[in-house]
């Protein structure tokens, strides 16, 4: 360790001293790198371009033989469209429904899975089995479960004689969105949990048995020690869920398909139906930079945040 | 010599593979590289005689039933292979979209009337006049409505596949216990039945209609009711809307919907979300007494074997005061991309068109009888009403004589335009609105107005 230190003030250590430049090892490196960044490029970087274009051009493909240049008409048509309104608004209630009960669900199993109990391993693997399953599975078994004449759920309630008469889960527009976020929260919480349980391991034991000789109780040290020592894993779960939330597409494609009303569909769903349904590429690339753009103010907020807290 | 010769003249005639004509030719002392140069030599040959490869794409429905007509099919042109896919009904369009988009090889698919102005005006698919001249005399033959859901501004742009009609099916073991005995003539007197049924604990909701905003038949559910009342109609001959007018059709229609599921509560709220599917397996079951499906549905809940009540589902003509409905028509549709590739192909594509959607030898072809016979699906035709076989396989689930009539009083959908998807899209969701009471009937009908008009607009 003393000699590393040594040679590094010595200035005898090459590659912290270079500069970059076109010398023989940077051109290595970026060969080496090249084939990576073509990938990358192909696979990203091109399509992200060619939607831009197609963003700024009339691309509506039932008039093939017209795509000039439109500047930014086809965001003024999403900005006036008859559904951004209402489905922005039905995304961010979808958003503040299901991340805040992913992450109370997520941080509820981490902490019983951070118990030792018989059958603790086996339940850790069993947790991830929704995670695991695609969303269009998940959508299909929650859509079947929650069927107003014959879903499994109506008919328990009925044997149970809870109710008489079906309840429409997925007919009614209030309750078809309470469903949706549940089938999210069955299908997001198990990962949720997992995050959480690796940063409730990375806790030092020390500091609960501290607190506990200090006299605290199971509240206080989960007040005072845990979330604070989770602040980290709690607001990247906060980050990724809200990702997956407001691009959710999947489950309300398979479970209701945008109603009741218009209920359920999501900014995402209208991205999907302005290309396929009215085959316009322009407006729908348009809306799909809206929706990155929103998503990266939201992510920068979320960043910021972590910065402060990393800092502090 | 005469060896080689007989040996290219199987391999052009499909009897020799590949592999098989290089190993033959390299036992008659050329060499390999000679071999592959001879096959190549024949290559146009073996195009037009063992490998024409023709790429046809379905939704999935019978899907077996299409592999053995392909099968039967290339048994008798041994010429042709047919590369087959197909892909589920409710993803069909998008699915199709994305291909023609991304100019995946695609000769010969389905196609719907709902479909045709948007395909046609993209240029994905092309017109049967040039090339296709035997398959466009069929014309007089079809019902009204088929001819009209396969042209577009004026061409014929395929053959049918199948044609059928949005059929009213009631089970009349339900009506038999509630004490009724002919089907309801109007929608009014099926206020009335649904009432009685519902009274006396036979179904709790009687009606239940494919309304789920995700399913494209549920425009068409709505249009069968606006057709079977007086007056309507949705537009004008010019295309401009009627149907938001005081007291028009559509309006009586939406108004009929809302009481049947919010006041006189005799339709299942879940028509919201019900697909056609889920339709025939509550039907089946008995939960309801009253539906709207595609007319083959009453073959397939009469199936023995279906449910409880197999054999007692019947049809009558839609309540209304002109009982038309509407009628639709599913087609073979020949790509834009068949017409680029080589004359022999394009005839191996006639053939396949004839003998999946028209005649052979002057008879009807094997695979439209047997949609029909083993399928219960509509046809087109007017004159295969007059095949016995057809008669009775159709009378062992239905009505022959009501089946036809209901192709007669058949119409095809209004507002068919390249811009109808659009229109179709914003318009189930207000229908949805307006049946929920979120708003009122005339906004709802307003606000479909106004949608209209601004695409009319945006593309003229």
């Amino acid at each position: 360790m003393a000699n590393v230190t040594a040679a590094t003030e010595a200035g005898r250590t090459p590659a912290l001293r270079r500069r970059p430049g076109p010398g023989r090892e940077a051109i290595y490196a970026y060969l080496t790198l090249l084939p990576v960044l073509l990938v990358v490029a192909a696979f990203s970087l091109y399509p992200i371009l060619y939607a831009a274009y197609l963003s700024l051009h009339k691309e509506l493909l039932t008039d093939p033989g017209d795509h000039h240049f439109v500047g930014f008409g086809n965001y003024v048509d999403v900005f006036h469209s008859f559904y951004l309104v209402d489905s922005v608004t039905s995304t961010l209630v979808f958003v503040l429904m299901s991340v805040p009960a992913v992450m109370v669900f997520g941080l509820l199993v981490a902490l019983l899975l951070n118990q030792a109990f018989a059958g603790a391993g086996i339940l850790r693997v069993a947790v991830l089995l929704p995670w695991a399953l695609p969303p269009v599975v998940s959508g299909i078994i929650w859509r079947w479960i929650l069927n107003d004449d014959y879903g499994v759920l109506n008919s328990i309630l009925r044997q149970l004689s809870i109710v008489h008469y079906a309840i429409p889960w997925l007919s009614n527009p209030q309750l078809a969105r309470v469903a949706l976020v549940f089938a999210q929260v069955w299908h997001e919480g198990p990962l949720a949990a997992i995050f959480l349980l690796a940063g409730l391991r990375a806790i030092p034991a020390e500091t609960y048995g501290a607190a506990r000789v200090d006299g605290a109780g199971w509240w206080a040290i989960f007040r005072h020690i845990t979330l604070p020592l989770l602040r980290a894993p709690l607001l990247l779960v906060l980050i990724y869920e809200t990702i997956v939330a407001a691009v959710t597409f999947d489950l309300v494609y398979i479970m209701t398909g945008g109603g009741p009303a218009n209920a359920t569909a999501l900014v995402s769903w209208f991205a999907y139906t302005e290309v396929f349904k009215f085959v316009n590429l322009g407006n729908g690339s348009a809306l799909a930079f809206l929706i990155a753009a929103a998503l990266l103010v939201i992510i920068l907020g979320y960043l910021r945040a972590l910065r402060v807290e990393s800092n502090r | 010599m005469k060896d080689l010769e007989n040996l290219t003249a199987e391999l052009a005639g499909g009897r020799l593979s590949r592999r098989e004509f290089v190993q033959r030719v390299v036992g008659l002392g050329l060499s390999g590289t000679a071999a592959f140069a001879l096959m190549e030599a024949c290559g146009q040959g073996s195009q037009s005689s063992g490998s024409i490869q023709l790429s046809f794409v379905t939704w999935s429905y019978g899907v077996s039933t299409i592999q053995d007509n392909i099968k039967k099919f290339q048994s008798s042109h041994k010429n042709v292979q047919i590369q087959f896919q197909d892909f589920a009904w409710t993803n069909y369009h998008d699915t199709m979209v994305a291909r023609f988009t991304g100019k995946t090889p695609t000769d010969i698919c389905y196609s719907s009337d709902h479909w045709l102005s948007e395909w046609a005006a993209a240029r994905w698919i092309t017109p049967l006049s040039s090339g296709f001249s035997d398959l466009t005399s069929y014309k007089s033959d079809y019902f009204p409505y088929v001819l009209q859901g396969m042209t577009y501004q004026g061409k014929l742009y395929g053959i049918p596949y199948y044609a059928d009609t949005w059929a009213f099916l009631y089970n009349q073991d339900h009506l038999q216990r509630a004490g009724i005995s002919t089907p309801p003539q109007t929608w009014e007197e099926l206020t009335q039945q649904a009432l009685e049924i519902k009274s006396k604990g036979i179904a709790n909701y009687p009606v239940l209609l494919l309304f789920s905003q995700s399913d494209p038949g549920s425009i068409e559910v709505w249009e069968s009711m606006v057709f079977s009342r007086q007056d309507g109609h949705l537009f004008d001959d010019n295309l401009n809307p009627v149907f938001n007018r005081a007291g028009s059709a559509a309006a009586k229609v939406i108004d009929w919907i809302r009481d049947a599921m919010n006041n006189a509560r005799i339709m299942d709220p879940a028509s919201l979300t019900s697909e056609e599917i889920p339709v025939v397996k509550a039907m089946a079951s008995g939960a309801h007494t009253f539906t709207i499906l595609e007319t083959y549905n009453q073959a397939e809940l009469n199936k023995s074997g279906s449910g409880p009540f197999a054999g007692k589902f019947k049809m009558a003509p839609m309540p209304g005061e002109t009982h038309n409905t509407v009628g639709y028509v599913r087609f073979y549709a020949v790509t834009d991309q068949l017409t680029r590739r080589p004359p022999d192909v394009q005839k191996a594509a006639d053939q396949f068109l004839q003998y999946f959607g028209g005649k052979v030898n002057g008879t009807f072809s094997p695979v439209v009888v047997r949609w029909a016979v083993e399928n219960g699906l509509g046809f087109g035709w007017k004159s295969l009403w007059d095949d016995q076989q057809v008669r009775t396989a159709f009378s062992q689930w239905g009505d022959p004589d009501m089946l036809r009539r209901n192709q007669e009083l058949a119409r095809i959908k209004e507002g068919l335009t390249k811009y109808f998807p659009d229109w179709d899209v914003f318009t189930r969701a207000e229908l949805q609105k307006a049946y929920l009471g979120q708003t009122s009937t005339q906004a709802a009908l307003d606000a479909m107005a106004e949608k209209w008009k601004s695409l009319k607009q945006g593309n003229s």
